[in-house]
């Protein structure tokens, strides 16, 4: 029974530290090109991979789950142990976990390139990576939870209690967002479609946020705070508030991200008032953080390890306030789309996620080498690249966000738009967009002064890979509280039924789910029709290139956007979308009615060279969509895995799919000959290339709605099945 | 940061940072005051603890004084160890200790290291804001004696008193209000979210039938263990006190919470409306809080302490083969021996075997000089022995000793005390019920030629918004942040249930002794020849032998003076001291033991009137001179008096004798100075006040005052040091606080009004809201906009308007 | 709509999870001392840094 003596694994926290730098390098580099990309659209063009609809996405996921995931585990893998006072539970685990989640972002940075990407932002992994990451995050989790299982600290600490909190609820949260059914190996459907999507979506989007942004860098900010600064938290009390009442919350603020979409106003609204009670947990949690260093103020000048806390902290406590308020409706109408939005998160990305990693980095590396910080001088540096970086990032961004947002809204004496020419809007803000450069490189700059410093730090030391300390075990004769919880329950039957009766309850919602899934599927405007297989590749298409990352296709309902794009979006018109491409921001103009804006020509023109259709456009060219064939063997399974998600093909149609896509392909492609685009300079046009489907595809945006169209007729198979099978179907509601 | 406060206090103790002279106890470069300090670093260092002394610098409490070596030789009695522990099994003991020397970081780290010290520890941890140590120990390798020498040992003696270990039940912390309050807090979240829906269904276009009843089916499923689980207390009080007939403020809410659910109900089955169930668990979820806020007590103080906290836990006894060992002092019957020694305190009342010792009864009397007992001599229980032991045989069992007589008075059970116990909302709650059933009812009425099912719904209409849920919060919120103040400034409070108390005192009662003077200081001044500084040293270094309070007020007063070692040290009880030191031979006493110590005399006219007590110094037989010594008023108490004469009729009822009669004639009327009394006549006189319809509030230390601050309306108990010994009272003071007793009488008053303020607020919402009921408006929006509004903007108003109050006053507002 | 019902459900579920952790936090006293853990989490058993001031602590007291 006495003291026992143990050992601290910092081997696997020195590994995460490593990756969370390199990643992180890294991901704000790819963050780098594509801000280039915007002022130079020809820069590293011509290669398709490297385009800025595929870049864009790998930036996104580099930092959040490479930079912020790795710097999550590097805390967690820390303090952990230390807080249970006990090894984590297991080495292998830990192992397998370091190298399960590198092997999943070098999966990423493999296949988005690549163009296979589910389109959902923060989820664009294709499912097979989707199963990786589930099982990678169980495995930490069960490390996790049998470390503290076998604690030696009988009190669990608050900061374990927001890590716990990350574990389950990113799991809940990853796992239905995820609910997909393959096509092929590395393409799948989402069973949601349209509006039901984009809010599943959405409810995962913003808890992500929340629950992977936010909790675990919260337990960091508990733990380390404290230790950087020597002294105990303000209040501990207010400490475990803040968690309970975060918890209860957070979970149902998602919808805000949709306000004036076509979901639900209750939903809306539903989404705004949560996120408004937000401000209350938010700004508790930042002032217990900021009010433990009072009385040391002294120590944040010279501490670098402090002066990062405290900027991380209070860009938390900004970010948290702009956040409520940008889910306010009126705010939100001119924020949303815009590169507003983009400097809200980038506020809290650099500062509150970068700023608390970099601040374990020079409290964490010199202890596990037992030594001091190898030049304090270079990490203040660093602090003020870093800070002024994030400034002139996100001053920027919203100032041009909201010009341009301004500008889309503006009308004339006459009532008509001042600037009916979007690229207008867009000319104006690129000076904004340069700006932005500079101070990503500023932070970039400061990142490497980092790796400088931090790799002098561990080569002056010695790395003590087995950090030993004492503890005497748990020997609790009054164990197992649950089960005396559970007997008091018993005890009282009214409560007991109380809570069955709500677990029943929830269990039976979770089970009725997919068969309601599939009914919702049914349209409920008739002249809705699904799409041709030639359209369904040509969507696909369409999301491989992340055309959705500048393009949205939701039209709000305010006249400035009725005037520009045409009619407002309906629910129903998504009804066979598979998944939503309404998109969270617009680079470039919203598509939703584009069908048969322009002739085919103008397309093929303006995917071969944009500023030959739209003189000063900063959309990249996509001549490879022109060389390019599109994929015609999958088709048919690609029709049957939508069919399986309830778009009403017939039974069989797979079979017609191929017939119909070639024959609606050489449609087009007489259609553009006819016009006299045999060749577009040297690229010869045939019926087999991507370009003829992604015009199929965009020609066919939001016309349904106009008429009583039937995109089946006169195809091959309109004589065999199909359309009848359609009308039949439509008409059953 | 540590180095510069170190330079600053060159010569202070490294242990406990205690003033020390230049030539102090020095080990490894490092000073130490006295040799209990010095213990203590040298046991730690060897253990390499001394992370000690770097977590925080000088963190340890001061060992001067404890020269006397505590006896824990009693802990090894197996039935007061079941008594102590918690837990016991076969090899494992659990059991936790209170300790007041806990006070800093390097306190919880030194004790959670303890089992470094001694193996048979298996776990251990601190409280810190209970000053408590819990400790599983193997009672196979260790003992709870051994455990408890050596924290002694290290400084950080527990404190065992008995009272503690009998009431441990009912100090567990009460874990049932927090679930309650997290089902309620879990329901309420969960429920707006599924009630906003309907209130936006104007707005939304496809909230088809499914989601309503989903949504309500969801709240009724949430909000039924709010009403079984987290309202019971109340429904029970109610229930309660209905059968008792008579009406609490639980009343009106259970029927509100009552009404609020079964309307929801009734709506929502029958699917003729969405139910108020947010209003109702969001209600719950206040009520709650204020519960949890009026819950608010000082873990670390105790103010209902009776004898048994005061006295030992066991006294060492000799039996008939004249072997010592200790029993529990509850197994003292008559004609055991018991063998008392130095400091130590009689448990029960006897008579002395040797031949004369001397006693100390301030604790009973409150007059600190000890008294002499000759052999055959009756000692009372609660003395304390001060010189050499002393034997003596029982004559009665400690329960129905002297002192426990104190307790076996009226005053202590409380029935007898209890005058206006009822608070302020209790009182007003039957009116408030009845006016709020005859609304109802009228309203009924007047709705009833349209139709029963509205005149119903009308009636519980009324229910709903008039349940006096902001009512019911202002008394804890106001109460409880008026608590948090007052401890701020130094007043500990019982709880918010006295504080009304406080406001309506009319007469304040002082003791004299320790109340207005300090115990621990006095006016010392030295008239003779002119004292050399050798001289001074010499007298100090004697008079630091002795524990006698003269001696020990001496030594204070000549202040930080080396110290000279001092031989064939002799001291007679209550006549003086005797010694050599480096040569020369000092003599400190009264003139009579000068007299006889020396045959020279000395005359003693010049000693002024003023002076409590006189020490006479001789030098190698040649009288040098006298200290004069009279009692110290504490800061600020003049001041205190002469503001408190306007407000109030101010009594001393003292039970010293009438030396300073004439200077504090000064400050009180010639007929409300008493001196000389006994507990019993302090008690009497409190009553004798009360029958003629005043409150009274009382300031007292020490046990001769347990029963009058019992009697009186509002007891204070003064101590300096807040976690020692205090009887039984309403409020624990700190010494240096004393200055501002009348602002806080004053601030107390105000909180009343402050409460009644609230009452009107709440009031306003109540009509409010009646009058959307009573029109038949009443909308579930309504009611969830109107009753946390209600609620919070109450907890807001109260809170902050007591702390500017506070803050106006100048009290300490925040920390 | 009906993806509302999924994700009440699983939000619900969730919340439930940790309704009971809160149970059993309370159960078990993690609560019962808000303040010592506070404290607690300070101690480190090897802390170099806090070694060499308090040689140097030491320095200052001999002179």
């Amino acid at each position: 029974m006495a003291v026992e003596t143990f050992k601290y694994d910092n081997e696997i926290v020195r590994k995460f530290g490593i990756a969370t730098v390199f990643w992180g390098i890294a991901g704000f580099l790819i963050g780098l090109t594509v801000a280039l990309k915007l002022i130079y659209p020809s820069f590293l063009g011509f290669i398709p991979e490297l385009s800025y609809g595929r870049l864009r996405p790998l930036h996104t996921n580099a930092v959040i789950f490479a930079f912020a995931g790795n710097a999550i585990f590097y805390g967690v893998y820390y303090s952990l142990p230390r807080l249970c006072k006990t090894p984590m539970w297991s080495n292998l685990l830990s192992k397998i976990n370091f190298w399960g989640w590198q092997a999943i972002i070098l999966s990423a940075v493999i296949t988005l390139p690549m163009g296979f990407n589910t389109s959902k932002e923060y989820a664009e992994l294709e499912w097979p990576i989707d199963i990786a990451i589930t099982i990678i995050w169980v495995i930490f989790g069960i490390n996790m939870l049998m470390t503290i299982w076998k604690r030696r600290e009988k009190h669990l600490y608050v900061a374990i209690w927001f890590y716990i909190a990350t574990f389950v609820t990113v799991a809940v949260l990853h796992v239905v967002n995820s609910i997909e059914i393959p096509a092929t190996l590395m393409k799948s459907y989402p069973v949601y479609a349209g509006v039901q999507d984009a809010l599943v979506q959405w409810w995962y989007g913003h808890n992500a946020v929340a629950f992977f942004l936010t909790t675990p860098f919260l337990g960091i900010m508990y733990y380390f705070i404290p230790k950087a600064a020597n002294r105990p938290i303000f209040s501990y009390r207010l400490s475990i508030v803040h968690f309970w009442s975060l918890i209860f919350l957070y979970i149902w603020a998602g919808p805000h991200h949709l306000l004036y979409t076509a979901l639900p106003g209750w939903a809306q609204a539903l989404g705004t008032v949560f996120s408004l009670m937000l401000i209350a947990p938010s700004w508790g949690g930042m002032l217990n953080g900021l009010l433990t260093l009072r009385g040391a103020w002294d120590r944040v000048r010279e501490d670098p390890v402090l002066k990062f806390l405290v900027v991380g902290v209070t860009a938390y406590g900004m970010a948290t306030f702009e956040g409520p308020m940008l889910s306010i409706g009126n705010v939100n109408a001119v924020a949303h789309y815009s590169d507003y939005i983009i400097g809200h998160v980038h506020l809290g990305a650099l500062l509150w996620n970068g700023g608390l990693t970099f601040a374990m980095l020079y409290y964490i590396t010199p202890k596990i080498y037992k030594t001091e910080l190898y030049s304090t001088k270079l990490a203040n540096v660093h602090f003020w690249f870093a800070t002024l970086g994030a400034i002139f990032y996100v001053i920027p961004m919203y100032w041009g966000g909201i010009t341009q947002s301004l500008m889309w809204k503006e009308f004339t004496a006459e009532g008509v738009l001042q600037y009916p020419n979007f690229l207008e809007t867009v000319q104006q803000i690129i000076p904004m967009y340069a700006l932005r450069a500079v101070g990503g490189s500023l932070f970039i700059i400061g990142a490497i002064i980092s790796v400088y410093n931090l790799w002098k730090t561990a080569a002056s030391g010695q790395l003590l890979a087995a950090e030993e300390d004492q503890a005497q075990p748990i020997i609790d004769p009054a164990a197992g509280s649950n089960e005396k919880w559970h007997r008091r329950l018993e005890s009282r039957p009214v409560q007991f039924t109380a809570l069955t009766l709500v677990v029943i309850l929830i269990g039976g919602i979770v089970e009725y789910v997919p068969t309601a899934l599939i009914d919702s599927n049914v349209p409920t405007i008739a002249s809705v029709k699904p799409y041709t297989p030639l359209e369904v590749e040509g969507r696909d298409i369409y999301i491989a290139e992340g055309c959705n990352n500048c393009h949205s296709q939701m039209i709000r309902p305010f006249r400035s956007e009725t005037e520009r794009y045409g009619e407002y979006s309906k629910a129903g018109e998504f009804v066979y979308d598979h998944p939503f491409l309404w998109g969270s921001k617009r680079t470039g103009p919203d598509l939703h009615r584009q069908g048969g804006k322009y002739p085919d020509s103008w397309h093929l023109r303006h995917m071969h060279d944009p500023t030959s259709t739209s003189p000063g456009s900063i959309m990249p060219a996509y001549p490879w969509l022109l060389e390019q064939q599109m994929d015609m063997e999958t088709i048919d399974e690609r029709i049957s895995a939508l069919r399986s998600v309830g778009v009403p093909y017939a039974e069989g149609y797979e079979d017609e799919a191929l017939d119909d896509l070639e024959a609606q392909a050489e449609e087009i492609t007489q259609g553009l000959h006819q016009a006299g685009f045999k060749e577009v300079d040297g690229i010869e046009i045939t019926s087999d290339k991507k370009i003829i489907a992604l015009i199929a595809y965009l020609q066919r945006l939001g016309v349904d709605i106009k008429g009583n169209n039937n995109p089946f007729e006169g195809l091959p198979s309109s004589k065999v099945i199909g359309t009848a099978e359609l009308e039949q179907r439509s008409d059953n509601n | 940061m540590e180095t510069d406060i170190l330079t600053t206090e060159g010569t202070s103790c490294f242990h406990c940072g205690e003033e020390c002279s230049s030539d102090a106890i020095q080990v490894d470069e490092k000073p130490f005051c006295c040799e209990g300090c010095k213990l203590v670093y040298q046991v730690l260092e060897e253990n390499d603890l001394d992370n000690y002394y770097q977590l925080q610098d000088q963190p340890g409490t001061s060992q001067l004084g404890s020269t006397a070596r505590k006896r824990f030789d009693y802990l090894d009695d197996e039935s007061l160890l079941e008594k102590l522990a918690d837990f016991q099994n076969d090899h494992i003991t659990r059991l936790s200790l209170y300790i007041p020397g806990i006070h800093c970081t390097s306190c919880v780290w030194l004790l959670e290291n303890l089992y470094k010290l001694n193996e048979g520890i298996t776990q251990c941890s601190v409280n810190f804001l209970k000053r408590e140590l819990s400790l599983t120990f193997d009672h196979r390798q260790t003992s709870l004696r051994q455990i408890a020498e050596l924290l002694n040992s290290i400084g950080y003696e527990p404190d065992l008193r008995l009272d503690r270990f009998e009431k441990k039940a009912k100090t567990r912390p009460d874990h049932r209000l927090w679930l309650k309050l997290g089902v309620a807090g879990f329901a309420f979240g969960n429920i707006m979210l599924f009630s906003f829906p309907d209130y936006l269904a104007g707005t939304s276009t496809d909230l088809d039938g499914t989601f309503s009843f989903f949504f309500g089916f969801l709240n009724i499923a949430l909000a039924l263990p709010v009403l079984f689980y987290s309202s019971s207390d109340y429904l029970k009080s109610a229930w309660a006190a209905v059968r008792q007939g008579g009406v609490n403020l639980d009343v009106p809410i259970s029927i509100g919470i009552m009404s609020l659910f079964g309307r929801s109900v009734y709506e929502i089955v029958l699917g003729i409306g969405t139910g108020y169930m947010d209003s109702f668990t969001g209600l719950v979820f206040f009520l709650l809080i204020g519960r949890i806020v009026q819950k608010k007590t000082y873990e670390r103080l105790a103010f209902d302490r009776d004898y048994r906290s005061y006295l030992p836990l066991s006294v060492t006894i000799v039996d008939d083969e004249e072997k010592e060992h200790s029993i529990s002092i509850n197994k003292i019957t008559e004609g055991v021996r018991m063998l008392i020694r130095n400091q130590e305190l009689i448990p029960a009342d006897a008579t002395l075997l040797s031949d004369q010792c001397f006693v100390d009864y301030s604790f009973i009397t409150g007059e600190s000089e000890p008294v002499k007992i000759e052999e055959g001599d009756t000692i009372y229980a609660g003395g304390r022995i001060v010189g050499k032991s002393a034997l003596m045989v029982a004559t009665r069992e400690v329960s129905n000793s002297y002192l426990t007589k104190l307790w076996n008075d009226a005053a202590f059970d409380s029935e007898s005390k209890g005058m206006d116990v009822s608070s302020l909302a209790d009182r007003i709650s039957p009116h408030f019920t009845l006016a709020v059933l005859a609304i109802a009812m009228a309203a009924a009425l007047w709705w009833l030629p349209a139709g029963a099912e509205q005149s119903i719904n009308v009636f519980t209409a009324v229910l709903i918004i008039a349940c006096p849920c902001a009512l019911a919060l202002s008394t804890p919120f106001t109460l409880g942040s008026v608590l948090n103040i007052l401890s701020r400034s130094g007043l500990y409070v019982k709880g918010i249930e006295v504080v009304e108390k406080l406001a309506k005192v009319t007469d304040v009662v002082f003791d004299k002794t320790g109340t207005l003077t300090r115990s621990d200081q006095a006016d010392v001044t030295f008239k003779g020849d002119i004292l050399k500084k050798q001289d001074k040293e010499m007298i100090k270094s004697v008079c630091k032998q002795s524990v006698h309070p003269l001696s020990q007020k001496i030594v204070t007063f000549l202040g930080g003076i080396p110290l000279r070692p001092v031989e064939q040290f002799e001291e007679q009880v209550n006549k003086g001291l005797k010694a050599m030191v480096n040569g020369h031979h000092i003599l400190i006493g009264s003139a009579s033991f000068l007299e006889e110590q020396s045959g020279g005399s000395f005359s003693d006219q010049e000693i002024s009137g003023r002076a409590v007590s006189v020490v006479h110094v001789a030098i190698d037989g040649k009288w040098r001179g006298w200290f004069e010594l009279s009692s110290m008023y504490r800061r600020g108490i003049p001041e205190l008096l002469s503001g408190l004469k306007e407000q109030f009729s101010t009594y001393l009822i003292s039970g010293d004798n009438d030396q300073q009669k004439q200077e504090l004639e000064v400050y009180f009327d010639k007929e409300s100075l008493l001196f000389n009394q006994k507990p019993q006549e302090k008690l009497d006189f409190i009553k004798e006040l009360q029958h003629r319809d005043r409150r009274i509030l009382m300031v007292g230390d020490g046990l001769n005052d347990a029963g009058a601050l019992q009697q009186s309306n509002f007891g204070i108990a003064l101590t300096d040091n807040v976690s020692s010994f205090t009887p039984a009272c309403d409020a624990i003071l700190d010494g240096d606080a004393i200055s501002m007793l009348d602002r806080f009488i004053s601030f107390a008053r105000k909180s009343i009004h402050i409460i009644l303020w609230s009452f009107g607020i709440s009031l306003v919402y109540n009509i409010v809201g009646l009058s959307f009921a009573v029109t038949g408006h009443l909308s579930p929006l309504v009611a969830a906009v109107l009753m946390p509004l209600s609620s919070i903007s109450i907890m807001v108003f109260t809170s902050v308007t007591t702390h500017l109050t506070a803050k106006k006053m100048g009290l300490a507002a925040w920390k | 709509m009906e993806v509302i019902f999924m994700l009440i459900g699983f939000s619900l579920l969730v919340a439930l999870i940790f309704l009971a952790l809160f149970f059993w936090a309370v159960k078990s006293g993690q609560f019962d001392d808000q303040h010592t853990p506070s404290i607690r989490i300070l101690f480190d058993e090897n802390k170099p840094t806090q070694k060499q001031n308090s040689s140097t602590t030491n320095k200052k007291d001999q002179d």
